[in-house]
């Protein structure tokens, strides 16, 4: 027989006896009926604070009959399924008098599994049997997001949360084209993960899941619905560890003084100026009061450039927050370091290349030059970093 | 006059860590720090009493608390005590080892505990490492410690396939050796066979510097307790003697690799080796140490420093990789703990690197041990733009 | 112990209300470049400078690992440098630690802060708070320290008169001190017009926001006349932290400070401290605190410190002849500069302010709400 949430069709009839509540059963004197389907069928009787359940094929001679499957039937008795939402979905039917079958519901405690372990399969149809109930439409006004999970390995399988008009649904199934889809090679870790036992960066690094589509909105997932919680964790509930979130933000005034002012205030006028060391020639980019390996001020301004060549350049793919406006970067993007005519050796100037290009850049070593660039300006520059805008191959 | 003998030596006694982990929301920051500090203690069979002095390190931009030495009290337990808070960057754990060092060394303290933390998922890591930099140039453009100029020089010297597959090899030993550590953050069960997959599969960061190849970002502390020799074989059986320290900083730069041979740019790990083999008289130190816990940010970096810190030529480096021989029962086991690629709180992560080095020192790593003897051992601590710090610990008192 | 280590020589750039032009780059290579010059020490790595201390905040810096921006300009490019993350007087502590240890015969000491860089610095030391609890609150420095205020008011009978005459003497003091951060001279009246922040605390009862940066030599005592013919030693160093929450402490009963002083004492062999100090500089980022650290270091009976005030103690017994950190400061660093003032004191380079003969001098330093953390040093000829 099949499990539902961990529990089996007859767990429910079997433990009725134990569960019935003599009080909740005053004055009732009738059948009531269950047509489990694939199952089997059962009759309760109750008479004179008393009851009786059997399985058996003949249920004639009860007041109403429920007709529904295995899992629903199981997932209203734990609590894990909305008896009304099954009801209206025609799910749960009920034949016969549908007032007598609201007195059931005063008969018996609630069902308490017994304890043991969840299989990976009851975990993920609890995570996403529970999806909708753990929904919260107010954090996700305006939403239209669906969420697609393919997990593989033996228990795997295929859902899509959808979010839309501030109301969630779930199917088990990925159609059309999601928002984003969260890959987990084997369901395993997705279970895990779900109930904290391992890190999402981790999985990433180790290739064991994979993000496609918009990644930031998978980092919403926990504002759009509550944590699931485990349902074999203690029988007492646990205490919610709370985190506070908070950005803190202080102002600054970040003085430039007279060395790097002036090689920012040159920038407005298209002028690249570094700093030489007397002692050992070396020029300092962008410009520094002294050289650190000969430990002497520098002795004169040198302007350099604007043009150079490549020697080296990262290619970053990683979606790194801008400290200055938190705001994520594009990726990916390439930072250079470009050897700016009129610099030599290691006097490198570190920027940032023209997004359509980075695929073309190759880098200089020893003798041999690298690519290219030189800077592009923007209109407007009021002595920063970005008075260029970036670099592009100079052809 | 250069380098003086020590006014008198220093032991380990005892040594504390939480497990690392990126969920750790069970702890505030002092109960964590106090976790540690509690593993300590009891590892040395000391009480808090016993302590003299304490020094606290982290970085306070990482979790945004000032002076947060102030409130981590809670968990320290430097109430009444003297206290010291001292910090560099990443290398922050090996300076409180070396302050330590000093402080016991010197004579104004007789037992010093140092403890190194951080919550890293209080914040966020890379943005805070960004904050490292200039604000009116860097700070733009650069991308937390992540890049891809280490693969890029490898590659371009060795060979794409032979640099890339180094890299990956000791990713996986690195995660052969976490699996042996009960307190490692990130422990997959990598196989070898696996290499080339996650060679082609893993996703990259930077360059050729991919997710599964750089260090983690963990929650987690470190205490480590020292004692003057007299102290030392007074309340521990097996002290950890401390040899000798340096630090080597570098500018603030991130040229820290040079585009041209005719200009070379001085390495700080080989400078900080040199220095600290030299004036210990120490030739070949890959014979003599018999164990190296190395701060190893990324696969790429470690396969790169192992060239470094031991003063190798040509592709020694590789070989040591390619032939296993930087495995827990290999020649020259490097982390047998895991590394930082498994676990990286990082104010406690250099000060893990010497915990780890004594305990090998020990016999009493459990099953990450090194299955012979171990007399000599070295640690690293990396941060900054390129700073390093290196520490000897040895098991007897014969230098 | 009997062991002692020497401050061969001290520099600094005088204190400013606002070096809006300076990066603070700016205004620690002056302090190296003095350093250099008085001493002729170099980065031999035989007999010159291997280590450098540092002192700055990555709050106040607003960078993570605020000591790397500075590695150029106090020479620690190839050398060993590492940065006190506390009270820079707490760095004298460790240097002498560090040469007395064998590790360091030279060390090279710098610090910086630039306390305008910020938007607010109540804002910087809110952070010091845990972020559950005093954070969401609202404590800084201020008002977490008027609480202190207000109980050693009740305790010492010290009135807003009293801590009036404490500013103006401040104010008059820092005049004769050409490093001393520029303020107006105030009268008693002005002080007690002054608005306040927050009770009992007054405008004029705060140290102003200040920009410094100094440097330091120190020298095993073996190597020391090679950099110097006139020494200051460090003979006595100790600190100590209280407890954090403001509840749990009895915040006049200097716990922490008197701890740390008997450490200093015991090292450096004090007796009296009432007798023993020629010159006392005391780190009063307030008022009142110029009285209560007194107490606390045991210059002044317990509770006694408005009768102290009356009697011109602190004039006697030549307490805080340079301004005080009262005049200015910044944050991190008033500890450090109590110590920087008593070297040029026991060296006869004290100008104006000069005590005749002083031979033996105590700074103190302290950090925290209240004072949670303090620090002393004794320094003598």
């Amino acid at each position: 027989m099949a499990e539902y949430f961990g529990v089996k069709v007859e767990d429910i009839f079997n433990t009725m006896q134990e569960r019935f509540r003599p009080e909740g059963a005053q004055g009732v004197d009738a059948s009531f009926g269950y047509d489990i389907t694939g199952e089997g069928k059962w009759k309760l009787t109750v008479k004179d604070g008393q009851m009786n359940i059997e399985e058996t094929e003949d249920l004639s001679d009860c007041v109403v009959v429920t007709i529904t499957d295995g899992e629903t039937f199981v997932g209203v008795n734990i609590g894990k399924v909305d008896g009304m939402s099954a009801f209206s979905s025609g799910k749960f039917k009920a034949e016969g008098d549908l007032g007598a079958l609201g007195k059931t519901a005063k008969m018996f405690r609630k069902y308490a599994p017994a304890k043991k372990e969840m299989s990976i399969r009851d975990y993920l149809i609890d995570m996403f049997g529970t999806v909708v109930e753990r929904f919260k439409p107010e954090a996700a006004k305006g939403m239209d997001i669906k969420f697609a999970f393919d997990l593989g390995g033996e228990y795997g399988g295929q859902w899509t949360v959808i979010i839309k008009d501030d109301t969630c649904q779930v199917i088990e199934k990925i159609e059309g084209k999601p928002t984003i889809k969260l890959e987990f090679m084997d369901a395993k870790d997705y279970v895990d993960f779900s109930l904290g036992k391992i890190d999402a960066q981790s999985l990433l690094a180790a290739g064991r899941a994979a993000v496609q589509g918009e990644i930031n909105l998978a980092l919403k997932w926990g504002e759009f619905f509550e944590k699931y919680l485990d349902p074999m964790a203690s029988g007492e509930k646990e205490q919610e560890l709370l985190v506070l979130k908070k950005t803190i933000s202080v102002g600054q005034r970040f003085a430039t003084g007279p060395v790097m002012g002036k090689f920012l205030n040159a920038l407005k006028d298209k002028k690249i100026l570094g700093t030489k060391c007397p002692e050992c020639g070396r020029i300092m980019l962008p410009a520094r009061e002294i050289c650190s390996e000969c430990r002497v001020r520098f002795s004169e301004w040198v302007e350099v450039g604007p043009k150079g060549q490549v020697r080296y350049m990262d290619y970053v793919y990683y979606a790194s927050p801008d400290p200055l406006t938190g705001e994520t970067r594009d990726t990916p993007y390439g930072m250079i370091s470009v050897l700016l005519d009129g610099c030599k050796g290691n006097d490198t100037f570190a920027h940032i290349v023209r997004n359509d290009q980075i695929d073309r850049i190759e880098f200089g070593w020893n003798e041999m030059a690298g690519t290219r660039v030189r800077p592009v300006w923007n209109e407007k520059r009021t002595g920063s970093i970005f008075d260029i805008k970036y670099f592009e191959i100079d052809e | 006059m250069a380098h003086r003998k020590k006014n008198r030596n220093v032991g380990i006694i005892g040594v504390g860590q939480t497990k690392h982990s990126s969920h750790r929301e069970d702890v505030n920051q002092p109960e964590m720090i106090h976790e540690a500090v509690r593993a300590a203690l009891d590892d040395s069979g000391l009480k808090l009493e016993d302590i003299d002095c304490i020094v606290h390190g982290n970085m306070e931009l990482f979790e945004m608390v000032f002076m947060p030495d102030l409130w981590h009290v809670l968990g320290t337990g430097a109430y009444g005590k003297s206290q010291f808070r001292i910090t560099t960057g990443g290398t922050v754990g090996a300076t409180l080892s070396c302050a330590a060092d000093n402080l016991v060394a010197s004579g104004m303290y007789d037992v010093v505990l140092a403890i190194g933390f951080e919550k890293l998922q209080e914040g966020h890591t890379t943005g805070g490492i960004t904050n490292m930099a200039d604000p009116l140039w860097f700070r733009n453009l650069q991308t937390g410690a992540l890049t891809g100029s280490t693969a890029y020089n490898i590659i371009r010297e060795f060979g794409e396939e032979r640099a890339k597959k180094a890299s990956m090899l000791y990713r996986v030993i690195m995660d052969k050796h976490a699996m042996l550590n009960p307190y490692a953050h990130r422990a997959f069960g990598l196989e070898f066979d696996q290499m080339d997959d996650l060679i082609k599969n893993s996703p990259k960061l930077v360059g050729d510097l991919k997710l599964i190849e750089m260090c983690s970002q963990s929650d987690g502390a470190c205490a480590v307790i020292y004692a003057s020799e007299e102290k030392a074989k007074k309340l521990s059986q097996n002290p950890v003697w401390v040899r000798d320290h340096v630090t080597v900083h570098r500018e603030e730069t991130f040229c820290i690799f040079g585009y041209d041979e005719k200009y070379p740019v001085t390495m700080t790990h080989t400078e900080a080796a040199k220095r600290l083999f030299e004036r210990n008289g120490i030739t070949d130190p890959v014979e003599y140490f018999d164990v190296f816990e190395m701060y190893d940010p990324a696969s790429w970096w470690a396969v790169d420093w192992l060239r470094d810190f031991f003063l190798l030529e040509g592709d020694e480096h590789l070989k040591l990789v390619e032939n296993r021989e930087i495995m827990i029962d290999g020649k020259i086991p490097i982390n047998p703990s895991g590394g930082v690629i498994a676990s990286n709180p990082i104010g406690a992560t250099a000060l893990l690197r010497v915990a780890e080095a004594a305990l090998q020192v020990r016999g009493d790593a459990g099953a990450h041990q090194i299955p012979r003897e171990v007399k000599h051992a070295l640690a690293s601590g990396f941060g900054g733009t390129m700073w390093t710090v290196l520490t000897m610990l040895e098991k007897e008192l014969n230098w | 112990m009997g062991k002692r280590v020497a401050i061969c020589a001290v520099s600094q750039i005088k204190n400013d209300g606002d070096y809006w032009y300076l990066r603070f780059q700016n205004m620690l290579l002056p302090c190296l470049e003095a350093i250099l010059e008085q001493t002729g020490v170099t980065f031999d790595l035989d007999k010159g400078i291997r280590d450098i201390i540092t002192c700055s905040d990555d709050v106040y810096d607003a960078r993570t690992i605020s000591n790397n921006g500075v590695t150029d300009v106090v020479g620690a490019h190839l050398r060993g440098e590492e940065k006190m993350a506390q009270e820079a007087i707490n760095g004298l502590g460790y240097a002498m630690a560090s040469i007395l240890s064998g590790h360091d015969d030279v060390v090279l000491f710098m610090g910086h802060c630039k306390e305008t860089q910020t938007e607010s610095r109540l804002m910087n030391t809110n952070l010091a708070f845990d972020p559950f609890y005093s954070r969401p609150l609202g404590l800084d420095f201020i008002n977490a320290n008027a609480f202190q205020a207000r109980e050693y008011q009740d305790k010492s009978g010290l009135t807003d008169e009293h801590l009036a005459k404490i500013v103006v003497r401040s104010r008059e003091n820092a005049k004769k001190n050409p490093y001393a951060r520029e303020n107006e001279l105030v009268t008693v009246q002005d002080v007690m017009k002054s608005s306040m922040i927050a009770d009992p605390i007054r405008e004029l009862h705060l140290y102003p926001v200040t920009d410094w940066a100094f440097g330091m030599l120190l020298c095993c005592e073996e190597r020391a006349y090679e950099f110097t013919d006139n020494p200051v030693w460090i003979t006595g160093f100790g600190n100590c932290m209280d407890s954090y929450f403001l509840g749990d402490r009895d915040l006049t009963s200097n716990f922490s400070l008197k701890r740390a002083a008997q450490r200093a004492y015991e090292m450096a062999g004090i007796k009296d401290p009432k007798k023993d100090f020629d010159v006392v500089e005391l780190m009063d980022s307030f008022a009142y605190q110029l009285p209560l650290w007194a107490e606390g270091v045991g210059i002044v009976d317990e509770g006694k410190g408005a009768e102290w005030i009356d009697g011109k103690g602190a004039d006697d017994q030549n307490v805080n002849l340079s301004g005080g950190m009262l005049n200015g400061n910044p944050i991190i660093l008033g500890g450090v500069a109590r110590a920087l003032e008593c070297v040029l004191q026991l060296r006869g380079e004290a100008g104006k302010s000069q005590v005749k003969g002083a031979k033996r001098a105590l700074a103190h330093g302290c950090y925290g709400a209240a004072g949670q953390h303090q620090a002393v040093v004794v320094l003598e000829k």
